[in-house]
């Protein structure tokens, strides 16, 4: 849903059609990321958007970036010792 | 050797990295403490403790603590890990469920615990190790974001926060 989100705005009938799923599944979906702050709706006319906050993802880019570097570190660390370890 | 790759899918973190090192050999760095005790942990940091217990359903338990002096405050700092194994195929892959621990080995049930599939494939006469690592929900994973780190990732953190401040 949220890769799918990527491509800008969809209404909750769209988004159950690509997906394959019940409407009433897809709204259930968007709920949860709408209180988790991922999605944000966006009412235009008398259809509602569903669309993606940018702020979530640049924290997880922030996140991700340091979750990486700590395992970069981790498996240079193994790296290391696999040459001095013992067979 | 190889540069690691990593991405985020939902609640899912994938990586992976390949190793020059038969498979057996990575395995057991992985999975028995005195192999551990020599790269676990972020630089500067050490395994100070470290109870493993290999088998389904038993545990590891382990301390890591920043003994490099440069590292300022963290100087000293204790971090408790604890991992209980859930399935192990040695030496194809082990899943295991990663909990924030305390000393007594007592489990913070305020912080959202994490599996992870461990997968050792041999590659190019090498070691190709995958990991996987899935939290139970989107939640999970902004409840662990937002609490900032464990495991040293801080530091990472306090290294972005000097860069940001040039």
């Amino acid at each position: 849903m949220v890769s799918l989100l990527r491509g800008g705005p969809l209404s909750v009938g769209e988004i159950a059609e690509r997906l394959q799923i019940r409407q009433p599944q897809a709204s259930k979906h968007l709920k949860v990321l709408q209180q988790a702050g991922i999605v944000e709706v966006e009412a235009d006319a008398n259809r509602r958007h569903y669309r993606l906050r940018a702020e979530p993802f640049q924290e997880l880019e922030i996140w991700l970036t340091g979750y990486r570097e700590l395992w970069n570190g981790r498996f240079d660390r193994l790296d290391d010792y696999l040459k001095e370890m013992p067979d | 050797m190889g540069e690691m790759t990593i991405k985020a899918e939902g609640p899912e973190f994938a990586m992976e990295r390949v190793f020059n090192a038969p498979r057996d050999k990575v395995f057991a760095a992985f999975t028995e403490c005195e192999h551990l005790k020599h790269w676990w942990g972020p630089r500067g940091w050490e395994l100070t403790a470290c109870n493993l217990d290999f088998r389904p359903e038993g545990a590891w338990h382990y301390c890591m603590t920043c003994q490099d002096k440069s590292q300022g405050e963290f100087f000293g700092m204790e971090s408790w890990g604890k991992a209980v194994y859930r399935a192990i195929d040695a030496p194809n892959s082990i899943v295991y469920t990663d909990y924030f621990s305390d000393a007594e080995g007592g489990i913070n049930e305020g912080m959202p615990p994490s599996d992870t599939t461990l997968t050792f494939e041999e590659f190019e006469g090498g070691t190709k190790v995958i990991s996987r690592t899935l939290y139970d929900s989107e939640e999970s994973l902004k409840t662990v974001m937002e609490m900032g780190m464990e495991h040293g990732i801080r530091e990472t953190w306090d290294r972005l926060d000097e860069y940001l401040a040039r």
